[in-house]
């Protein structure tokens, strides 16, 4: 079975979480066996499907079927990179070093690794016909794809390359520096013995580097295959997230294969004129014209812009939270069908 | 004394706006003002100001306003020679790919350069105010955190001296953290993290919340039918969901929703007007 994958991009807050659990039901009753992955923490995607919780597995949905759905867990994410990746005692090591914990809370790229690669795992399964991936919404997702670079940079280290020129080293060298002057004005600054308490932890990390570099090559490789939907509002703050991503990759992906603007406001609310109504109601309806007047001049100009058509999904005052309402928000989108990027 | 005030909040409510506009306001009030942003390319600050691409020298918007974006190896070699008082030649490229290198493992450095430099402006005396566009409320503690995060890790040399001044500065009555918010549940339930976080971790003493693209009421005798009754029920679901948001989290301050303002300057300019009446 060919997997068709579909990443959903977009900055936070846009209705990211709720387009892919639309886009994963309108798949499903296509008779497309679908998958759709989070690795947002809060419970939007289980919202939106009407299921209690998600698990880390994907799981079917009790009443749509065709549909399964998981929740990544990217916190557990560097003990289970160190498990799959270094031999059993120097994950212990690993793990039980202070800066692995520093390392695990701080650098925000490990937990998109992390999800790149257990999408990556969903993918390569092939038990689905269409994985969408809702990915996590920092940098307007571009972490996402950056993420196995600098995982491979980070445990490739570039820090440990410097402090032993070059050579993978073993523990001795830390403590023949009379050839480093710059290691005597790194003491100097961060206090004797943390550069070298570092390049411990660095180097039980560069036992991972075979293993992480090839699996994200492998990553890489299947996130240029899919299709990338990029889901933003009519703001500017939005797109430039937006079209970030395809600024600075384009080797993953020179433009987006779809672009959803949502909350978007009907255009026939555009330049009413005064009629016999309360003018409270009336005035409402002029501000909010204007609105949909801007909406529309906003889109326009990123449609000439960058050459792209798009797909239009409505405001609703409230999320979907059910799956009818979900296939709906798909069924009432005009322009770009976005059914058009699933399997015929 | 320098003012400093330090925005933050979920990604997509508003923040480069709401720093922008109070940026603004404190011009217009009569202030030496510097705009920063400490995450990213600036690009936010940028186009709310009406200032072209920013770097890390600070560039005239107007005068009385200046605005810069942190560059991290900038920030650095700033850091170790004019914080640290490392000599030029140690602050040669070695030393900084290193020191850039150790930031990815040891994060605090990181965070503490990029803080570094902010409360370094404030320090410096040059301006009356100066405004951080900080990052999103998920990253915000580990940079307010990282002069005390430091002291924990480094217990010698001089980043450790210079800590110090930094938790001073943050904790002082003339810093105030703005978190930004919509009246929503995802942006709301964030705050109400952040505030927590804050509570565990009283590195400042200053914390105001603003509620943004807050609607204002709509009393209507009846709803009418076509467009103008279809505007009218959009607007009342959004507005009656708000007001739930904001009786349950009341923030300290609230800006209402800007309907049909095109440019990111008119934006920050009509924010600040609704800051002046605050």
């Amino acid at each position: 079975m060919s997997t068709k994958t579909i990443l959903v991009t977009g900055g936070g807050g846009v209705g990211k979480t709720t387009l892919s659990a639309a886009l994963g039901v309108a798949s499903a009753r296509r008779g497309l066996r679908t998958l759709v992955i989070t690795v947002d923490p809060a419970k939007r995607l289980a919202d939106a499907l009407g299921v209690e919780e998600l698990g880390t597995e994907p799981s079917p949905h009790p009443d749509e079927p065709g549909l399964w759905a998981a929740m990544l867990d990217a916190s557990a994410s560097w003990t289970a990179i160190a498990l799959r990746h270094a031999d059993p005692k120097v994950a212990e090591s690993l793990v039980a070093n202070r800066f692995f914990q520093a390392a695990t809370t701080h650098f925000p790229a490990s937990q998109s690794y992390a999800a790149a690669e257990e999408a990556t795992r969903f993918i390569d399964g092939r038990a689905w016909e269409v994985v969408i991936v809702d990915t996590p919404p920092s940098a307007g997702g571009i972490e996402f794809f950056t993420a196995p670079r600098q995982m491979t940079e980070l445990v490739g280290g570039r820090l440990l390359r410097w402090l032993t020129g070059g050579r993978l080293p073993g523990r001795r060298f830390l403590f023949d520096r009379t050839a480093r002057p710059a290691l005597k004005i790194a003491d100097q600054v961060l206090g004797a013995g943390l550069l070298e308490e570092v390049a411990a932890f660095l180097m039980d990390l560069r036992t991972t580097y075979d293993g992480v570099a090839a699996r994200s090559r492998e990553i890489e490789a299947r996130l240029k295959e899919a299709a990338t939907v990029v889901v933003t509002t009519a703001d500017p703050s939005p797109i430039r997230e937006a079209v970030r991503f395809y600024r600075e990759l384009p080797e993953l992906a020179d433009r987006p294969d779809a672009v959803v603007f949502n909350r978007s406001l009907p255009e026939d609310w555009i330049g009413a004129t005064p009629g016999n109504t309360e003018p409270a109601a009336m005035e409402n309806l002029l501000r909010w014209g204007r609105e949909s007047e801007r909406q529309r001049d906003f889109r326009n100009q990123f449609a000439e812009r960058y050459s792209t058509e798009f797909t239009v999904v409505p405001w609703r005052s409230h999320p979907p939270t059910d799956r009818d309402a979900l296939a709906d928000l798909i069924e009432t989108s005009t322009g770009f069908d976005l059914r058009a990027l699933l399997p015929r | 004394m320098t003012q400093l005030v330090v925005v933050s909040g979920k990604g997509g409510v508003g923040k480069s706006a709401v720093a922008s506009a109070t940026a603004l306001l404190a011009h217009r009030q009569g202030a030496k003002v510097l705009a920063l942003s400490m995450v990213g390319t600036g690009g936010g600050l940028a186009s709310h100001l009406g200032a072209g691409a920013l770097s890390f020298e600070p560039a005239e918007v107007f005068p009385g306003l200046h605005a810069l974006t942190i560059d991290r190896s900038k920030a650095l070699i700033e850091y170790l020679r004019e914080q640290i008082g490392l000599p030029p030649f140690a602050t040669f490229p070695p030393v900084i790919r290193a020191f850039d290198a150790l930031a990815a493992a040891a994060p605090a450095v990181r965070e503490i350069v990029t803080i570094g430099k902010v409360l370094w402006e404030v320090k410096r005396g040059h301006w009356d105010f100066v405004v951080a566009d900080g990052p999103p409320t998920g990253q915000i503690g580990s940079f307010l955190r990282a002069p005390t995060s430091i002291s924990e890790l480094v217990t010698g040399g001089r980043i450790a001296d210079q800590a110090e001044w930094m938790s001073d500065t943050l904790a002082s009555q003339n810093t105030l953290i703005r978190l930004v918010t919509l009246p929503e549940e995802l942006p709301m339930s964030e705050t109400q993290e952040m505030l927590e976080w804050f509570e565990a971790n009283p590195v400042v003493s200053r914390i105001e919340v603003v509620a943004n693209r807050v609607m204002p009421e709509l009393v209507l005798d009846k709803i009418p039918g076509g467009r103008v009754g279809d505007a009218a029920l959009l607007h009342i679901e959004i507005q009656s969901d708000q007001r739930v948001w904001l009786e349950r989290h009341p923030p300290n301050e609230e800006l209402s929703f800007l309907f049909g303002i095109a440019t990111s300057e008119a934006v920050a300019s009509h924010l600040a007007d609704q800051m002046e009446a605050w």
